[in-house]
């Protein structure tokens, strides 16, 4: 049946199991969630701008605080992420598509429901209000009566299987369906990055999820494993969660940190320097990041002793970390640098990421972390590294790969301006956040007294943050744009180092028309480049000689995440909920089985 | 594209200036409608503090100080380190940008053995630096809070955080007050920190760090108070402090103040503070009895309202003729904030347990002279 189905259209995208379809789909999705994410963080803004405004009401604006954070990193960040994991992998280890690609489709639509689930919270009117850490009690059945927070846990507990299903998926692919000669330290130094990644995810993932459980079962069920009054610990509600968040932090700013060392390299007409250090370096944060989340707990009261082995656990971190600063910038010296947008980006990842990584040095250390601890100094710092480092690098990573997502070029001119815009916008919204954050301003407060003398920074903040959406919007533009009338890329405009630029852009369905077959790091770089001379690359066929085998279109993934969906809606219904669950449950059924007995 | 530019170039400065002048009439709207959570006149703090009450980098109290020795070696460091990254990046930029003319591919470097290893060990002893202080301190403190505990000149109170206000107990002493932590100068203080509700978090910035408030958990912290200023009235050095961890609706309007007194002032305040309001005019007489509407959450001392065996969940009220503010240092308490509270609690702090009890004026008058005046212990 599945054979019928067609390749163009609406439906094609619908039914697609193309790694390529289903990495555009991720990115078009999170662009859609930030468009949420950008609106939520500028109406917050726009409330802070002065002392005792009353333009959101205090509701609204915990609201606000709650889904801005939730959406920027499960909605934004992650899918993001995911997007170039689907289309890059499987090109840059040379292989014809991901290990599972219907468990690809699956993870997409179920993320993407999930995604919907969460912010459907603002048509019910009834938006989490609790902080995107969820910390118990306040999500408990007595703090919290309403849905609100049922919409943050299940929507999480559905976008978290999403991301689960796709790391085991991503795994495999990087460990089984390597090219020919691609030993591990052969492997892109992106690639490492990725893999490291979903250990992390499939690592961590399984504790949020069973926390998220436990939060359900105390609120439905009346359990009381975050309940005091019933012998439960609020605490342990914070442990989970940073097992599993801290984590995540890495989640997110390795596969750019990975995107950043494929970029400088190419503009810097360089190899990557130190490429085993690299490695080992991504290997060790990944390790290290398991060892730290109660960092983010100092003042809860740890102890002495846990307090010291979180505290040098996580000074520890700094030592990969700056190891790879260093690296990149060796590799930037004494080459010849060329000042495109991807590269621009790449290099204000690595210093913006330094300021970060150095305020997170500071509260490390729990004397100093008992005064900066929920003040704006930290709203500074996770800012300095998650969108002066994280976003910053993959808006490098969107310009760089752009032309083989589409075949056609961003306009460079319109790159550059939305950079400086970027910059300056960023700078000026988080910089001030440090003096704030000494000025002992706190988070998450809704409005403030006129007497703190917080009012200076506030406005430059606010500022900084319209002038980053004039930089967004620019954004949009230059993708409708070049995407209409961008310049024609051909397979390899930027002199590219790894495989992926040795095919055409947009590369074919099947990808390698022939498999390929490499011999060191960088191979397609050495296959132009002999001696230091440029010679023309073997030829590379573009067409394959018998048909490739490729998985059929398949509906039965989207069927099956409408499943998930629906038995995660009836926790909504007291009554009709079991129902709502049950049918879910059927549909997740017959979508499993239909998925068995299709012809793959 | 490029009309789109010239468009954009040639109309900037138009915008920025019509942006300005938006901003600034919104600014002068703003100012009027502003007149929301907080009185737009200064609270009366000490006159140095009043700019910014809640700045970090001032300890006056031994933990502060011990706190902030580590945040300046910290700070140093990081930005030696800040310093030895960003004039390479600087450096590398201006140095090695391609001129278009190369002719002949860079030298291909693949790495240096000996300076993976500088990057490797340099760090980890400037590491070392941050780290032994660090480690020093904390346990410093864990010390301080065993000594204390068995001080017998030490101060022990306990620090209950509630959505969205602070009762203080004075155990030695039987005295519950409420959002005004009121201390005698130079004197070890241990709070034991918990919470009634939900998680809270303890931070009086000039003090010293902050330590969360944990339902089912009691956390301690300790140092000693500091000297009241020299050009301090009778009332005393008033610090600033606030809950910092997310707690519901009104967490922004969770503040409280640290008064800090001579020993003599203190011990009146514990001696007097537990006395029967002192019931004059025929209004506060009247206001005796509409306060019997609020005792179910609200307590006197010394009036019935003392000896009902339930827990209050509204703060204690024995003194609030002598605090500064209302409403959880949100407020200058005064007649007309009083009454306006009375009148409608949650329009104040939205989400408040208080209810709108549906007073008449009157009644709202009568009670308001009461627990305003009949309460206050320093009438001169």
């Amino acid at each position: 049946m599945a054979t019928y189905l067609p390749k163009t259209g609406i439906l094609s995208w619908l039914t697609t199991v193309d790694h390529k379809k289903i990495g555009i789909l991720y990115g078009a999705s999170a662009f859609f969630f930030l468009i949420f994410g950008g609106i939520e963080a500028l109406l917050m803004r726009t409330q802070l701008i002065l002392p005792n405004l009353e333009l959101i009401s205090a509701q609204t604006y915990n609201g606000l605080v709650t889904m801005h954070g939730t959406t920027m990193i499960f909605l934004f960040l992650m899918p993001l992420i995911s997007a170039f994991f689907n289309f890059m992998i499987p090109l840059m280890i040379g292989a014809p598509d991901v290990a599972y690609p219907r468990m690809n489709a699956l993870s997409f639509w179920v993320f993407l429901f999930g995604g919907l689930l969460l912010n459907y919270s603002f048509i019910a009117g009834q938006v989490p209000q609790v902080g995107w850490f969820a910390y118990a009690n306040l999500t408990s059945k007595t703090y919290t009566p309403d849905h609100s927070v049922d919409f943050w846990i299940l929507g999480i507990q559905i976008v978290g299987l999403a991301s689960l299903i796709s790391s085991i998926n991503f795994f495999v692919t990087i460990l089984n369906m390597r090219c020919k000669g691609m030993s591990l330290l052969k492997m892109p130094i992106f690639i490492w990055a990725s893999m490291i990644t979903q250990v992390l995810l499939f690592l961590s993932l399984p504790v949020i999820t069973i926390a998220l459980v436990m939060i359900t079962a105390d609120r439905t069920f009346g359990t009381g494993f975050f309940d005091p009054g019933l012998g439960g610990s609020v605490v342990m509600w914070q442990h989970l969660f940073w097992i599993f968040g801290h984590p995540e932090v890495y989640i997110l700013i390795l596969p750019a940190m990975g995107i950043v060392s494929e970029i400088i390299p190419v503009f810097s007409r360089k190899p990557l320097f130190g490429y085993p250090v690299m490695v080992y370096s991504v290997t060790a944060i990944g390790f290290l990041g398991f060892a730290v989340w109660a960092h983010h707990m100092f003042t809860t009261g740890l102890g002495p002793w846990a307090s010291t082995f979180f505290s040098l656990a996580t000074m520890m971190i700094s030592v990969p970390t700056g190891m790879k600063i260093f690296n990149w910038i060796s590799t930037l010296w004494g080459g010849q640098i060329r000042f495109t947008t991807a590269h621009l980006f790449a290099i204000s990842f690595v210093a913006m990421f330094t300021i970060g990584g150095l305020s997170g040095i500071m509260h490390a250390s729990p004397p100093i972390d008992y005064h900066q601890h929920d003040t704006y100094f930290v709203v500074a710092h996770f800012h300095y590294v998650l969108y002066g480092g994280a976003v910053m690098g993959l808006f490098g990573g969107i310009y760089y790969w752009f032309p083989k997502f589409f075949g056609r070029l961003l306009s460079e001119r319109l790159g550059r301006w939305q950079f400086w815009l970027y910059m300056i916008g960023f700078n000026l919204t988080f910089f001030p956040m440090h003096f704030l954050g000494l000025q002992g301003m706190p988070r998450r407060n809704f409005t403030y007294a006129p007497d703190q003398g917080w009012e200076f920074w506030n406005i430059v903040s606010s500022i900084g943050a319209y002038i980053t959406a004039v930089g967004a919007l620019l954004f949009a533009f230059n993708v409708i744009y070049s995407l209409l009338r961008g310049q024609k890329s051909g397979p390899d405009p930027w002199d590219g180092r790894t495989l992926e630029w040795s095919l055409e852009s947009p590369p074919p369905e099947y990808n390698f028309a022939a498999a390929p077959h490499v011999n060191q790091v960088d191979d397609w770089w050495h296959q132009k480049y002999v001696d230091g001379k440029k010679v023309s690359p073997p030829y590379q066929p573009t067409q394959p000689d018998s048909p490739p085998h490729l998985p059929n279109p398949s509906f039965w993934p989207l069927v099956l995440a409408i499943g998930v969906t629906l038995l995660a809606t009836g926790f909504f219904f007291s009554t009709t909920g079991i129902y709502i669950s049950g049918f879910g449950a059927l549909v997740i059924i017959i979508a499993a089985y239909g998925w068995s007995y299709e012809t793959p | 594209m490029r009309n789109f530019l010239h468009l954009l170039n040639s109309r900037l400065s138009k915008s920025i200036l019509t942006l300005g002048i938006i901003f600034w009439n919104s600014y002068a709207l703003a100012k009027d409608v502003g007149k929301g959570y907080f009185d737009d006149a200064p609270l009366s703090l000490s006159p140095e503090l009043s700019k910014s009450p809640m700045y970090t980098l001032v300890g006056i109290t031994d933990w502060g100080k011990e706190i902030l020795h580590v945040y300046g070696i910290t700070t140093i460091i990081a930005l030696i380190v800040f310093l030895c990254v960003s004039i390479p990046i600087l450096y590398v930029l201006f140095r090695f940008r391609a001129t278009g003319e190369e002719q002949e591919l860079p030298k291909q470097v693949k790495g240096n053995y000996i300076l993976e290893i500088i990057w490797t060990v340099i760090p980890l002893i400037l590491l070392s630096l941050i780290a032994v202080p660090t480690w020093q301190s904390i346990f410093r403190q864990d010390k301080a809070v065993k000594a204390n505990l068995q001080d017998k000149n030490a101060l022990r109170i306990e620090v209950v955080g509630y959505q969205w206000w602070w009762k203080f107990v004075y155990t030695d002493f039987g005295v519950i007050t409420a959002n005004e932590l009121i201390l005698p100068e130079n004197t070890p203080v241990v709070f034991s920190i918990t919470s009634a509700d939900v998680i809270h978090s303890f931070y009086i910035p000039r003090f010293g760090g902050k330590l969360d408030a944990i339902p089912g958990k009691v956390n301690k912290l300790t140092y000693v108070t500091p000297a009241l200023k020299s050009n301090s009235g009778p009332e005393g050095d008033y610090y600033m402090g606030q809950c910092m961890e997310l707690c519901g609706l009104s967490h922004a309007l969770m503040r409280f103040q640290a008064v800090i007194r001579s020993q003599e002032a203190f011990q009146d305040f514990i001696k007097s503070h537990n006395q029967p309001p002192v019931v004059t005019t025929a209004s506060e007489k009247r206001g005796e009895e509409v306060f019997n509407l609020c005792i179910a959450c609200h307590t006197i001392a010394g009036t019935p309202s003392a000896n009902l065996p339930s827990e209050k969940i509204g703060p204690d009220l024995s003194n609030f003729g002598d605090r500064k503010t209302l409403a959880a240092v949100t407020r200058k308490n005064n007649m007309a904030n009083l009454k306006a509270w009375l009148k409608n609690p949650l329009r104040f702090k939205p989400g408040s347990l208080m209810p709108d009890l549906q007073l008449t004026d009157q009644q709202i008058d009568d009670v308001s002279a009461y627990i305003q005046f009949s309460t206050a212990k320093n009438k001169d």
